[in-house]
């Protein structure tokens, strides 16, 4: 099935981010039992355990083929063929990816712990945005217009309004938390599983779904060492503490049922992460806070978090937070403009070096070397028109070897998914 | 594209086995079409079918022999 790209990219996101709500409200359910609550060490121990367990299992069931094709690739992502080995150049990736999903996990199960509305949380991790923008002008081959600027503020003052809980508290020390570890840790986590993603092996493009299990893998592993290094300098127990916790079936099977569905998030998460600016799919995923609002309702008639005040004033922060979130959200994901440009190069130059340069280009997502009319076909991503002149068409009259081109603007596109 | 049956060609085209992506622009031609194929005849089949769909005046074929690519 073809189906418009935006809009595949925007339902992945949102299912991803519908999903990771009911994952909160569920951790800040485990989060709250007496194994947990004053241990978050050993809650993020005990979660990468069990999820290492959980994932692979999900791994090798997504495995079987049906008809020639594996249970993953029908249902969930079609570069998944079966489990299999990381390759050598994916290793280092996946050292960072871990490294940074166990500290932000660390992070995370703490802020559960403390804050028990799902909804606060949420808002709070939404700030990541910010980090991504400076981080992707730093590492990739674009610098945020004015537009995205504008947009992450917006999202970013939005999710401080919004996280303020109906009782009117802002929780100090889980906000440090989510500054200092969580979101910057969630940031390099997030690059570098779309680093992943968008790597090829063996010339096919990188499955979500393997990206995840490894992930998990490697997550466990660290936090593991993490526990184990802390625990021998302060001869604490946290690392036991884990363990033992999830030597009780029935923390077994919660931790089982968050992981599981957290798999399913962060697949749907990863491969839309492969289609867009992880900066845009972070403010895409806002909309998590939505999502947890009827999460927070089920918790609080549950009687697992504390009564809501009904105040007028607290109630119509919390409105314009998410309207402010809304808004930042629809002005990132309506000023992109994409481009083909047809280049007919200068004979007696080797077309290496000048596709090279074509890829230096800020803005350039494509280089292809064809036969047929014209020796390439660049396609090219551009905040705004303005920018592609300033940009890239200069950029490209400065190549010598360049001897015409043509520059043809998308208008609508579609995808195969 | 002969002018006004654009959308009703753009059904068709989605329809097309091997297509991965259809792109519609502004200039010189209508609308770009990737294709992912084994083999060249999978590729005769993908512009047959193509220049078969009423409204199609003209198809240029480029082949890709090297792609850098940031997805």
């Amino acid at each position: 099935m073809i189906i418009r790209k935006k809009y595949l990219f925007y339902v992945l996101a949102i299912t991803s981010s519908f999903i990771a709500a009911a994952v909160t409200g569920l951790d800040s359910y485990v989060g709250g039992r007496p194994a947990f609550i004053n241990d978050p060490w050993a809650f993020a121990f005990s979660l990468f355990f069990v999820g290492a367990i959980i994932t692979l299992c999900i791994t090798l069931l997504l495995s079987v083929p049906i008809h020639g094709k594996s249970i993953g690739a029908k249902i969930l992502d079609p570069s998944f063929k079966r489990i299999r080995m990381i390759k050598k150049p994916e290793l280092s990736y996946h050292l960072i990816a871990g490294v940074m999903n166990a500290i932000n996990t660390v992070g995370y199960c703490y802020v559960v712990s403390v804050v028990q509305d799902p909804a606060v949380i949420l808002s709070f991790s939404q700030m990541v945005i910010l980090y991504l923008l400076i981080m992707e002008s730093i590492t990739e081959k674009d610098v945020p217009t004015l537009v995205e600027v504008q947009s992450s503020v917006i999202v970013t003052f939005g999710a401080i309004l919004a996280s303020i809980s109906l009782k009117g508290e802002l929780a100090t020390n889980p906000l440090i938390v989510v500054f200092l570890i969580i979101n910057p840790t969630w940031a390099i986590f997030s690059i570098y599983q779309r680093k992943l993603k968008i790597m090829k092996i063996q010339n096919k493009p990188n499955d979500s779904i393997n990206i995840r299990f490894w992930n998990v893998v490697f997550s466990c592993v660290f936090t593991a060492l993490i526990l184990f290094v802390f625990d021998s300098c302060t001869s604490g127990g946290h690392l036991i503490a884990g363990v033992t916790a999830v030597i009780s079936l029935e923390y077994f099977l919660l931790l089982g049922a968050t992981m599981g569905i957290t798999f399913f998030a962060y697949v749907l998460y990863i491969r839309s992460l492969g289609m867009g600016k992880a900066s845009v799919n972070n403010a895409i995923r806002a909309s998590t806070i939505f999502f947890a609002i009827p999460f927070s309702i089920l918790l609080w008639q549950l009687g697992f978090i504390t009564e809501y005040s009904t105040d007028p004033v607290m109630l119509i922060i919390k409105v314009i937070g998410i309207i402010l979130i809304v808004m930042g959200i629809i002005s990132f994901a309506l000023t992109v403009v994409k481009a083909y440009i047809f280049v007919t190069v200068k004979t007696g130059r080797p077309l290496r070096e000048t596709m090279q340069k074509l890829w230096n280009i800020r803005g350039v997502t494509h280089v292809t070397i064809t036969t047929g009319e014209y020796d390439f076909v660049v396609k090219v991503s551009t905040r705004t028109l303005m920018k592609g002149y300033e940009r890239i068409i200069k950029k490209l009259d400065e190549i010598d070897e360049v001897k015409k081109y043509r520059w043809a603007s998308v208008l609508k596109d579609w995808e195969k998914i | 594209m002969q002018p006004g049956k654009s959308d009703k060609a753009i059904k068709e085209m989605r329809q097309i086995e091997n297509v991965a992506k259809i792109s519609i622009i502004a200039g010189e031609y209508d609308i770009v079409i990737r294709a992912q194929v084994k083999n060249l005849e999978e590729l005769l089949d993908v512009t047959d079918k193509l220049q078969m769909i009423e409204g199609v005046n003209k198809t240029t074929t480029q082949i890709i022999e090297k792609e850098i690519s940031l997805q």
